[in-house]
């Protein structure tokens, strides 16, 4: 059911008892109608209160507190920051949780939910930017397989050359693996072997 | 209102785009409080049965005749039976029994789209590319985004969605068998351009404009040289001109999440069935990267 569906049901059973009201009788409706005048106040409070919240900017905000993007990206710090730039206050709380609440009230109380919402949507935004491939790392990446494409012995040769930060540098952007203990010996051969790995797939997928 | 249409194709299955699309179009209507119609055109129905309750769904569908079947059976019959608003589904039902996400609509799909395939030859280019776009173009822009759902292949159904569509988003799996197949989409897709040339607006031509990458761990090596090999794999793509220098690799990467398994036994989208597990903040930050990609935001 939607709620297009429940006012059209409550018009309805509206009108029809008004149509009927100076007929009905008897504590068997007497007693169901009582409960209905309490679910539909218990009902018309929640209605208010979201109705309010949302137009006051603090649902959107508590949406964006309780929000996936929140629990991973949400800091007290973050919440400092914000709390000081939309609204001029310091957030006293360490805890996560208490900065959280102690945030909401401030800004209630200063009615910024607005800016609030703004602040955290941008840095949450912000938090999830990522740079865009540089051209370091497409030249790595190139270099990557023509190291897959050369013989044996030039690879030899050419790695020769390099030192283990450059060979470092290579393996990293290329998704290989390593530990400040791989040698450069050992970080040659991971090189080499998916070097060729990628050459080999890479190619028979584009010829 | 300025609506982007995109459509999500993979001819291989299990890649995770329903996921994809579910997913990423209900986090935009929660967090973004964007309008998203989902167009499920995959006879498979899952996006469908996915935001739907497999009984409701049976009955909303039943002979194909509120769904997206219609669509293209009005067009193999020279009828015009579809109609919008008896077709589509406004929200999904939690467990309250109330409908929620009131702006994520769905335009359902039914088994019967597997019949469109064996008899769409019976219609002409351009005709048949353009059997979406006819019906559907003026609804799609009462939406921020659409999101067509395509079955896994590239028959005449995907072409349609791909003809309608501004851009296509290819969700990807991290192994050896998505890239080979990769490149050959990426190459249909070329092709298509070629030949929808004519009957489209010169703005709007078919091109990948992204890729998703889903069902991604983080241990080991494995999923890592996988998509660097796929991100060597679209350098030589554009440089062979098949593939545009915008195209993007969306990050973050999805992680394997059984949650957003379990959601569709819920039939709800990951951000409303478990709004604190890894899928739903993987898809909430994949949604930033959607809009900061489609709307400017770089």
């Amino acid at each position: 059911m939607n709620y297009t569906e429940l006012a059209a049901q409550l018009t309805e059973l509206g009108e029809r008892l008004s149509r009927q009201a100076h007929k009905l009788e008897g504590d068997a409706l007497g007693k169901s109608a009582r409960q209905l005048v309490a679910s539909v106040a218990r009902f018309e409070e929640k209605l208010e209160s979201y109705i309010a919240s949302r137009k006051s900017g603090e649902l959107l905000l508590e949406l964006l507190l309780r929000s996936p993007s929140s629990r991973k990206h949400l800091t007290v710090p973050l919440l400092k920051r914000g709390l000081k730039e939309v609204a001029g206050k310091r957030l006293k709380a360490e805890d996560l949780a208490a900065a959280k609440r102690e945030f909401v009230e401030l800004v209630h109380t200063a009615g910024k939910q607005d800016a609030a919402t703004e602040f955290l949507t941008k840095a949450f935004a912000e938090a999830v930017h990522v740079e865009s491939g540089s051209h370091e790392k497409a030249s790595l990446q190139r270099e990557f397989i023509q190291f897959g494409q050369l013989l044996d012995d030039e690879f030899a040769k050419v790695i020769g050359s390099r030192t283990i930060g450059e060979l470092r540098r290579v393996a990293d952007v290329n998704g290989i693996r390593f530990t400040d203990k791989t040698n450069k010996e050992r970080l040659a051969a991971l090189i080499r072997r998916y070097a060729q790995r990628a050459a080999v797939n890479i190619r028979a997928v584009n010829d | 209102m300025s609506s982007k249409v995109l459509a999500f194709i993979n001819f291989k299955g299990g890649v995770g785009k329903t996921a994809t699309v579910v997913n990423i179009g209900a986090t935009l209507v929660k967090l973004h409080a964007k309008r998203v119609l989902i167009v499920d055109l995959d006879p498979q129905s899952n996006a469908s049965v996915w935001l739907m309750r497999p009984d409701r769904w049976r009955e909303h569908v039943a002979n194909g005749r509120r769904s997206t079947f219609q669509i293209f059976d009005d067009a193999l019959r020279g009828k015009s039976r579809f109609d919008f608003g008896e077709t589509v589904v406004k929200g999904v039902v939690t467990w309250t029994g109330f409908v929620d996400l009131p702006r994520l609509h769905l335009l359902p799909a039914a088994i019967e789209l597997l019949k469109v395939e064996d008899r769409i030859h019976e219609l002409r280019a351009p005709d048949i590319y353009e059997i979406l776009d006819t019906v559907l173009a003026d609804q799609f822009k009462e939406y921020d985004y659409v999101f067509l759902d395509c079955p896994p292949n590239l028959y005449s159904t995907t072409k349609t969605a791909i003809f309608s569509a501004d851009s296509c988003i290819v969700p990807f799996l991290p192994d050896y068998l998505s890239l080979s197949g990769f490149q050959v989409l990426a190459e249909q897709i070329g092709e298509m351009r070629e030949k929808f040339a004519p009957y489209l607006p010169a703005r709007r031509k078919p091109n990948i404009g992204g890729v998703i990458i889903s069902h991604y761990r983080q241990t080991g090596n494995v999923f890592r040289l996988a998509i660097n090999e796929l991100e060597l794999s679209i350098a030589q793509l554009q440089e062979r001109g098949f593939l545009s220098d915008k195209m993007t690799v969306f990050q973050p990467y999805i992680r394997h999440c059984v949650r957003v398994a379990e959601s569709t036994s819920e039939h709800l989208p990951v951000i409303l069935y478990a709004p604190g597990s890894i899928g739903a903040q993987d898809y909430a930050d994949l949604a930033q990267r959607f809009l900061d990609n489609f709307e400017g935001k770089k």
